[in-house]
């Protein structure tokens, strides 16, 4: 359909390239810094994003909070059933958690109440290889060494809501890196939890939902608002979509950093390339003059343009990948995350984004190429006579 | 059969070049078009390779009407036809002779074998055979002078066109450079040369000498 | 107002092409008004290496055009993620009225570039280039459509409501609306299959007369079929599932992508079969047309019946 490509103009092209290295060489790695800043920046974002989703995706599809006159509330149990009877519904468990208030410190405990089947609590478990016998806990290494700062080692005295003191032992730590390193999180036995705080046998924090088909979960969520008019439904993916929004933002806002770099180096690579050496002109007037086409002359330029353009792409996606995975994504990273953002003291694992790889070229290799029509056209249809004087 | 009829060519800034010029060139003729350098001369040769476009009037050869060809065609025409030397060789000094000579027919797409046949038969025609992968820079002026021969007939052109041939060579090269026309003159060819140099003005084997002073013939 | 970076890369690429097509659209103008091969006047001249520069923006955005389709049709599909209710493009593409006609417009765009660099080349391989002033027209006709397609484009990318919640492709594509869509699929499957298959011996019987009229409108009704087929039958065949219609969710990794090969074949096929047609084409691309035409839909052909006859001898029964 379209002209066949011509090996030998290809190879000239690139000879070009190699002659005129230095005048080229600005432009070269101008485009390659350019590309290699948009693609980690994309290459972060939807790391963390993809980070974002795998958590996520481990939580319940559907999490019910009570609340009475917006404030929040616990639950019953009772309820439990309620929801358990709609159609639909994988498996509903009433969670239960909370904090507690380390007056000395001045510093939140957050405490998880240990179910045999919650999920979340077991894997952490898991990893430390520790049996939670009835009334002792075990501790993140964070909140060991907030208790020991305090002379807690063995043991801990909670303060009940009667004044009461209830002595907790400590049975181990987390291991899990799952665990963000400044959380103080502690895990109990749910009686043990009840006991320090209060709460009736019956009293669930909230509930988790989990759906069998994915498709419904906004169906359900429809439902249990009948049920619990009073209620936050709390959707796994409203949450996904809210971080991809407030990602997408940021990506937006580097993406506009960018565009105006672009676009100033737009100007700068056709003012450049505009002003085209007395050297380059007779030589393509030579060409002329031996029989080559205006034609052959641009698809020799396309060559040259479509030669640096890709370099440069290549080369700055390699060093993105490089920056972000041996280096992981320092500096850019802590920019790129909020400051309460729990991300950030985590191993985020890097995944390559075809996706933003396309994004990238798109925006790298067809707008340089434009920018070199108008200068390759003027240089291809120049007089070759004028060559001659 | 190359006609020039009517030709006036004016540049930029009014600045006139040739005159209502009216010339005509036999098949195998060797003309020598004899002027001082701005006297419109090199101006003919761009209009005879189709290089330019006259101002007014119309230039045909082989009954083909040049100067009213689009840029494809010409382009097609001069690749066919036309042999060009030019006063300064316009070799490119970082490629090789091979390099050099091949590059008229780079956009031909041919096959490597008939590439090489080609370069191989031009190379032994005037005599650089050896020198065939050395850069162009790393030559003297007399072998830097056969590339450029040698580039002008690769693509074996019943035309050959030189521009003030010999007007960078000592009286050594120059008189090898005519035997080199000679060579091609045996050989049928058709060739005009530009130049202000005597020592075309007496040879034996050029048909007709013309004469052009500021744009016009005399 | 919601800005992925896909969307903003649509934005930019978009700027561009209006950029360059706007200065063809003045060479072609130019060419229009004062092209005349008698002449020999230096403007003359102008005029010829100025409709180079026409022809190689016009070729540059063909290319980047059909990149940005299908980057186009990817962002669609992303962005089908965060519209409540969208499952695939589909949502996304019915969550404004105008994005249909704009896909249909895309689309023809892409067809007439086409053609345009077919009639290009035509012109260009004849010495007397006679058909330099009518490329041009048609190129203005063109420029006003791109206007056309992008400002639609850019409006309803930016306008996306993140808010509003869309049907999937469950619900549009069902019998139940009274829209045409709804009588597409209401309409008996032995019928459609008939029109299918008849409509592709049309193709072949036309190129035995050497008819190139007759020709291209079979590919123009082959087309139309093929698409109507693969919503109301064919589809389902490939989702494996009898209300499954829509054309969109076969864009997807679920189904190996096998969506973008299938329109692509489809899409080629039929070019080149109104090509012929359309334009008065030198005898070997007349060859070659014919040839490309025949080979695409029938591989389009042969594939998409396999689906079924695939089901069948699997399965025992038809759905």
């Amino acid at each position: 359909m379209t002209d066949k490509f011509n090996p030998y103009l290809f190879k000239y092209a690139y000879g070009v390239l190699l002659r005129s290295f230095s005048k080229n060489l600005f432009i070269f790695i101008t485009l390659t810094l350019l590309v290699a800043l948009l693609s980690a920046t994309l290459f972060l974002s939807s790391s963390i994003k993809n980070e974002y989703t795998t958590r996520v995706s481990n939580q319940a599809d559907i999490i019910i909070t009570n609340q009475k006159a917006m404030q929040y509330r616990t639950f019953n149990l009772n309820q439990l059933q309620r929801v358990l009877n709609i159609e639909g519904v994988k498996s509903a468990r009433g969670r239960l958690y909370g904090a507690y208030y380390f007056e000395k410190a001045d510093k939140k405990l957050n405490i998880i109440a240990l179910d045999e089947f919650e999920s979340y609590s077991n894997r952490l478990l898991d990893e430390t290889n520790t049996e939670l016998e009835g009334a002792s806990m075990i501790l993140s290494a964070q909140a060991k060494n907030l208790l020991e700062e305090y002379y807690y080692k063995e043991y801990f005295n909670f303060i009940k809501e009667n004044g009461s003191l209830r002595k907790v032992p400590i049975k181990g730590i987390l291991k899990s890196k799952d665990i963000q390193k400044r959380e103080n999180l502690i895990l109990m036995r749910s009686e043990l939890f009840r006991d320090i705080f209060d709460m009736d046998e019956r009293e669930i924090s909230d509930i988790s939902v989990t759906v069998s088909n994915p498709d419904e979960v906004a169906f359900i969520a429809q439902k249990l608002e009948e049920i619990f008019p009073n209620a936050k439904i709390a959707l796994k993916k409203d949450t996904l979509v809210v971080y991809e929004r407030s990602y997408n933002l940021k990506s937006g806002f580097f993406l506009s950093i960018f565009i105006v770099s672009f676009f100033t180096f737009f100007i700068i690579i056709y003012d450049k390339l505009s002003g085209v050496s007395s050297h380059e002109k007779k030589e393509i007037g030579v060409l002329k003059a031996l029989g080559w086409r205006v034609r052959d002359v641009l698809e020799a330029k396309f060559y040259e343009a479509l030669l640096l353009s890709l370099g440069a792409y290549i080369l700055g996606t390699f060093l993105a990948l490089l920056y972000v995975y041996l280096f992981n994504g320092a500096i850019l990273l802590d920019i790129f995350l909020s400051q309460n953002d729990t991300l950030h003291h985590v191993a985020i694992s890097f995944t390559p984004s075809i996706a933003s790889m396309i994004l990238v070229f798109l925006l790298s290799v067809p707008p340089y190429i434009f920018a070199t029509i108008i200068p390759s056209w003027r240089v291809a249809t120049t007089d070759a006579d004028e060559v001659m004087r | 059969m190359i006609e020039l009829k009517h030709i006036s060519k004016y540049y930029e800034k009014n600045i006139k070049a040739l005159d209502d010029v009216n010339l005509s060139f036999k098949e195998g003729e060797l003309i020598v078009l004899k002027g001082v350098s701005g006297s419109g001369k090199s101006t003919i040769l761009s209009l005879i390779a189709g290089l330019t476009k006259p101002s007014r009037g119309e230039v045909i050869v082989d009954t083909k009407h040049i100067s009213k060809l689009a840029d494809h065609f010409i382009s097609l025409y001069r690749r066919e036809n036309i042999g060009f030397v030019f006063q300064r060789y316009n070799l490119i000094p970082s490629l090789s002779v091979k390099e050099n000579i091949l590059l008229p027919l780079l956009p031909m797409k041919l096959k490597k074998e008939e590439l090489e046949r080609r370069v191989v038969e031009v190379t032994e025609l005037f005599k650089i055979a050896d020198k065939k992968e050395s850069l162009v820079k790393n030559l003297s002026g007399g072998e830097q002078q056969r590339v450029a021969i040698a580039r002008s007939n690769v693509n074996s052109p019943k035309i050959i066109l030189a521009d003030e041939p010999t007007a960078n060579l000592d009286e050594t090269l120059s008189l090898e450079f005519i035997a080199m026309i000679e060579e091609l003159k045996s050989k049928n060819r058709t060739i005009i040369i530009a130049t202000h140099d005597p020592l075309f003005f007496n040879l034996a084997f050029v048909d007709r000498v013309v004469n052009i002073k500021q744009g016009k013939i005399v | 107002m919601f800005l992925s970076p896909e969307i903003i890369t649509v934005a930019i690429l978009d700027t561009l092409i209006v950029l360059f097509a706007t200065l063809a659209f003045v060479v072609a103008l130019a060419i229009v008004k004062s092209w005349n091969r008698d002449e020999t006047t230096t403007y003359q001249y102008t005029l010829e290496k100025r409709a180079y520069l026409g022809s190689i923006i016009i070729k540059y955005m063909l290319s980047l055009k059909i990149l940005l389709f299908l980057f186009y049709i990817f962002t669609l599909d992303k962005i089908s993620f965060v519209l409540p209710g969208a499952m695939c493009a589909a949502g996304v593409v019915n969550a404004d009225s105008l994005t249909t006609p704009l896909l249909f417009l895309k689309l023809l765009n892409l067809y007439l570039f086409f053609y345009w660099i077919v009639i290009d080349k035509e012109d260009s391989e004849d010495e007397q280039q006679p058909y330099i002033k009518l490329k041009f027209q048609f190129y203005i006709f063109l420029y006003l459509l791109l206007i056309v397609e992008i400002f639609l484009e850019l409006y309803t990318l930016f306008g996306i409501d993140v808010k509003s919640v869309v049907d999937c492709c469950g619900a549009i594509f069902s019998d139940k609306d009274g829209s045409y869509i709804a009588k597409v699929l209401e309409m008996p499957k032995e019928f459609l299959l008939l029109l299918f298959y008849g409509s592709f011996l049309f193709m072949w019987l036309s190129k035995g007369v050497q008819n190139r009229y007759l020709f291209s409108l079979s590919n123009l009704l082959f087309l139309l079929i093929a698409l109507m087929s693969l919503i109301a039958f064919f589809g389902t065949y490939i989702y494996e599932l009898p209300t499954h219609h829509c054309p969109f969710c076969l864009l997807q990794e679920d189904y190996n992508y096998v969506g973008y090969f299938l329109y692509a074949v489809l899409f080629l096929g039929t070019f080149y079969g109104m090509l012929v047609g359309i334009f008065p084409l030198r005898e070997k691309r007349e060859k070659s047309s014919y040839r490309y035409s025949l080979f695409f839909n029938t591989l389009y052909t042969l594939i998409i019946s396999a689906y079924p006859l695939h089901y069948f001898y699997v399965n025992g029964v038809w759905l």
